[in-house]
């Protein structure tokens, strides 16, 4: 299931302030046991890892430089 | 309040005037963008009295919205889309090909159309700019859709009356991915989607979407990050 989502957002923007090195003892402390939860926030900050400029200008319909 | 026939814009009762149009008010996905521009209604628009109806048209719908009048929010939608449907033509006839449209000025070109440059009254920008995202995201979706239906459907030939149908089919399936995931990401984050309508497919700030959603720049910030990071993990496999 799902899960709560607001947790999704909390543990991850947290996990986001702490430094890499720290993060999977922070996520093993804030996910509780959750695996669920910390595969989720792991995945998303993988995603955060790769996202450039993903969605960072409006969708113009400009011809690709 | 809905009327099944198309009022005229010079109708006096306002009361129907508000939602005239529904009808045919360009909402259905559409086949042919040359003929989904109702001329008179450009006409009126265009015409001095009848765009008076339209700013008032638009004050009311807000107030209703704002005393929680659930129909008045779809009737703003309507008249937002078809305010914006028609600046985004206009603006990309009168241009050069190659131009883009301009999500954030369009937006801001109907707010003036619509409601004028006076103080807003509380929220009205909150409704008004929430309308005006979804509306640009439905114009977005529907012309990317219809510029994927032409590469695959064999029109080659056909001049695409936006003008700057050059293609970028990269850019065309990033937008109907984020779009198809967006309605998952809705469901498990309402209010992180609001921000990613206003943000990505009306082309506002940070400012002005802490603004509209009445939350703090930092949380604005978070809530951007963790919406891209989930989309993107979302639409990652494909």
């Amino acid at each position: 299931m799902n899960g709560d989502p607001d947790r999704e957002l909390v543990v991850f923007t947290e996990a986001l302030k702490v430094p890499i090195q720290e993060r999977a003892a922070f996520l093993e402390i804030a996910c509780a046991g959750d695996e669920n939860l910390r595969h989720k926030v792991e995945a998303l900050l993988r995603a955060k890892d790769r996202l450039g400029n993903f969605l960072e200008e409006p969708p113009t319909g400009a011809p690709e430089a | 309040m809905r009327s099944e026939i198309c009022v005229s814009p010079r109708d006096e009762f306002r009361t129907i005037n508000t939602s005239r149009c529904q009808k045919d008010s360009c909402l259905a996905p559409l086949e042919n963008g040359e003929n989904t521009i109702d001329v008179s209604r450009v006409d009126a628009v265009c015409s001095g009295r009848p765009q008076a109806d339209n700013m008032s048209d638009a004050t009311v719908m807000l107030a209703a919205i704002e005393a929680g009048d659930s129909n008045a929010a779809e009737q703003l939608l309507v008249l937002v889309y078809d305010e914006l449907r028609r600046l985004a033509a206009s603006k990309l006839a009168h241009e050069a090909p190659g131009q883009t449209l301009q999500p954030t000025a369009l937006v801001h070109e109907a707010w003036l159309r619509l409601v004028g440059d006076k103080t807003p009254a509380f929220n009205d920008r909150e409704h008004f700019f929430r309308a005006s995202a979804e509306a640009m995201r439905r114009i977005l979706i529907d012309r990317a859709r219809r510029k994927h239906t032409r590469r695959h459907g064999g029109e080659y030939h056909r001049v695409d009356f936006e003008g700057f149908d050059l293609a970028a089919p990269a850019a065309d399936n990033q937008l109907l991915a984020v779009n198809e995931a967006l309605d998952k990401f809705a469901s498990e984050h309402p209010i992180q989607a609001d921000l990613v309508k206003l943000r990505y497919f009306a082309g506002m700030t940070n400012e002005e979407v802490s603004q509209v959603l009445g939350i703090s720049l930092s949380t604005v910030k978070n809530y951007w990050t963790f919406s891209r990071a989930w989309l993107l993990n979302e639409i990652g496999g494909q």
